[in-house]
């Protein structure tokens, strides 16, 4: 098995039934395991609709997905089902914990749908909330955290099963800075133990900053892609700044 | 399996969608099982009081013939059946009672007390006087009570009965109360006395039987048909008629379960479309999880299911109070039109069987759609939903 967790190659997705929107056109990508990456871009170009292949949330409408060099982007619904269990986790925007459990139990649920046994279940999900620092609040509901615990225990639920990727839509969109930072902290020191993958959408470009890799998305193209080098970022080759390329801190 | 887990939290967060869904299918079912029990009552009613108001076996006269002659010896023949506890030879026409100037048309049944007793039990639905005064005394009738209402006499006084050209004068000995609309036509007289009313000398119209096991009825009839010309019935052939009627009631209500089945499956349904569109998005997020579709389907049917229970044990127990409640304060109905004088709730086990049958098939199917519906749901589509 190589180092690419993910290739994308050519990758498409049309929507629309007679006026066409393509909301993705032609992108291909390749992400390496342990790679900490951020997708940045305005509002409709495309980089939730890139999560969401990524994620199999969606299907293509041309092109491969490889994810761990199998072709996934035709697979089975329940395939799919099955990979997102296994291979993926995510943690959105506002967290979307399930109200009536506990944060104990909404970390459970990965596992339950992976069929593992309650007490295996409620015995690791202890142990990842204990890793995010909610050790004492096992038994209490999202209503009754704050933002910041509640988006700790979605990471918390992402990472459960031991997924290849996790894949943060805007996790941080509905945090204060410090919050935030915090979210980001616990990320970077997952990525550094245990070599974990992520990709992130954001809007936050000081939070893309603090990732490795930068991809910029544009009218559903892949436009720039800035790798980080010491203290900044280097420009690949298909790099097409445009109008606010300049905001990126380049050496 | 987490479907039930996740299914469980659900049904124990929302206690007032769980009420209204376990509420409607307990209605429903209460209403069916007092419904059942109602038509149970007034079934066994009619065919108890069928049974025990006519006689389980008659012999009729001959083809071509009014009357049967040789009746002493037809009796004999009916007594050597082993199942015969009673044998009565009697004398049935109808004649005018008069009295004042009340007139009423009235079923006489000329009878010997001595085996019209036996077979009968005349004197278990006597309310006043002795069925038995009428060994001794030949003018003498007991009236159905209606009767003796309509005709405004009491016990003790005389009335004219009038058939043809021949005219009696009989005293009230007793009244008679069967329960059933023939209290309004009933008149028992001596065998001898209807003899003298009719005036064709020693005959009978028909031979009565009691037999120990009602259902042996219909083979000692075919066998007596087989053997002679007189014309043998049982009991379910003269009742025919009614028993047809009762097992077309019953298509008729059970069109009517279906229809409240129908109902309370749309109460269900709707409840749980409901909870299905509150929680889209965290269909969404399962999804996301990694939960297929075929688990989304049974998170919401094992939820539909699991209200099916306390809604059967709900319906059951309204059904058991009010069926309770109606033998408390029975209704009562005209018994002219329906044979029976009040409305009589009987369940039987199996009927509460039913209920949680009913209970956990209405749930089921009115889970189907809700539950697919959920399944159909396109994650991206049901995450970004509010």
């Amino acid at each position: 098995m190589s180092d690419d967790i993910i290739v994308l190659k050519e990758l498409s997705k049309i929507y629309g039934n007679g006026v066409e929107v393509i909301a993705l056109n032609k992108v291909s990508l390749t992400i390496k395991a342990g790679e900490f990456v951020s997708i940045v871009g305005p509002s409709g170009s495309g980089k939730s609709t890139l999560l969401n292949l990524i994620g199999l949330l969606d299907t293509p409408t041309n092109g491969q997905i490889l994810l761990k060099g199998i072709d996934v982007s035709r697979a089975s619904p329940d395939e799919r089902a099955r990979l997102r269990n296994r291979e993926l986790g995510f943690v959105f925007q506002y967290h979307h914990l399930i109200p009536e459990f506990s944060a104990l139990e909404n970390v459970m649920i990965p596992m339950l749908i992976a069929g593992k046994s309650k007490s295996e279940a409620r015995e690791r999900a202890s142990e990842y909330l204990k890793a995010v620092g909610l050790e004492d609040r096992l038994k209490s509901r999202p209503n009754q955290l704050s933002g910041g615990q509640n988006q700790r225990v979605a990471v918390a639920r992402a990472l459960v099963n031991h997924p290849s990727i996790v894949i943060g839509d805007e996790l941080t969109g509905n945090l204060d800075t410090k919050t935030s930072d915090m979210i980001y902290e616990l990320l970077r020191d997952l990525n550094r133990k245990i070599n974990q993958t992520f990709i992130l959408v954001t809007h936050d470009m000081t939070l893309a900053e603090k990732t490795d890799r930068i991809l910029r998305i544009v009218d559903g193209k892949l436009v720039c892609e800035l790798l980080r080098q010491d203290d900044g970022f280097r420009t690949t080759e298909l790099c097409d700044l445009g109008e606010d390329g300049g905001k990126i801190n380049l050496k | 399996m987490f479907e039930l887990t996740v299914a469980r939290k659900h049904i124990t967060s929302d206690p007032r969608m769980v009420a209204f869904a376990v509420l409607s299918v307990a209605l429903a079912i209460g209403v069916i099982v007092v419904m059942m029990g109602m038509m149970q009552g007034y079934r066994e009613d009619i065919i108890s009081s069928t049974v025990e108001n006519s006689p389980h076996l008659t012999v009729e006269p001959k083809e071509d013939e009014d009357y049967i002659t040789l009746y002493r010896t037809l009796s004999g023949i009916v007594w050597q059946y082993p199942q015969v506890e009673a044998v009565s030879p009697r004398l049935l026409e109808n004649a005018a009672a008069k009295y004042k100037d009340q007139v009423k048309g009235v079923s006489i049944i000329g009878a010997d007390p001595l085996q019209e007793d036996p077979m009968m039990r005349v004197s278990q639905d006597m309310v006043y006087g002795d069925y038995y005064d009428l060994v001794f005394k030949k003018r003498a009738a007991v009236l159905g009570t209606k009767l003796a209402e309509d005709l405004e006499i009491s016990p003790g006084d005389k009335f004219t009965l009038v058939r043809e050209n021949q005219s009696l004068q009989l005293e009230v000995v007793g009244l008679i109360q069967t329960g059933t609309g023939s209290d309004q036509t009933l008149v028992y007289l001596p065998l001898e006395t209807a003899q003298e009313l009719i005036s064709q000398g020693d005959v009978v119209s028909q031979i009565g039987a009691r037999l120990s096991d009602i259902n042996a009825a219909p083979d000692i009839s075919s066998d007596l048909n087989a053997r002679f010309n007189y014309e043998a019935r049982s009991w379910q052939d003269q009742s025919r008629d009614i028993l047809e009627v009762l097992d077309t009631q019953q298509v008729m209500m059970i069109l009517f379960y279906v229809l409240i089945f129908i109902i309370a499956g749309f109460g269900v349904a709707n409840t749980m479309i409901m909870t299905v569109t509150r929680r889209t998005k965290e269909i969404g997020i399962l999804m996301a999880m990694g939960a297929r579709r075929s688990s989304i389907v049974k998170i919401y049917l094992t939820e539909s299911l699991i209200l099916g229970p306390p809604a059967a044990l709900l319906g059951c127990l309204l059904a058991y109070v009010t069926a309770k409640l109606i033998e408390a304060y029975p209704i009562e109905v005209p018994s002219e039109i329906y044979q029976v004088s009040s409305m009589k709730v009987l369940l039987v086990p199996e009927f509460f069987l039913y209920a949680v049958i009913f209970a956990l098939l209405i749930n089921f199917i009115a889970g189907i759609f809700p539950a697919y519906k959920a399944s159909r749901l396109d994650p991206v589509q049901a995450i970004a939903s509010l």
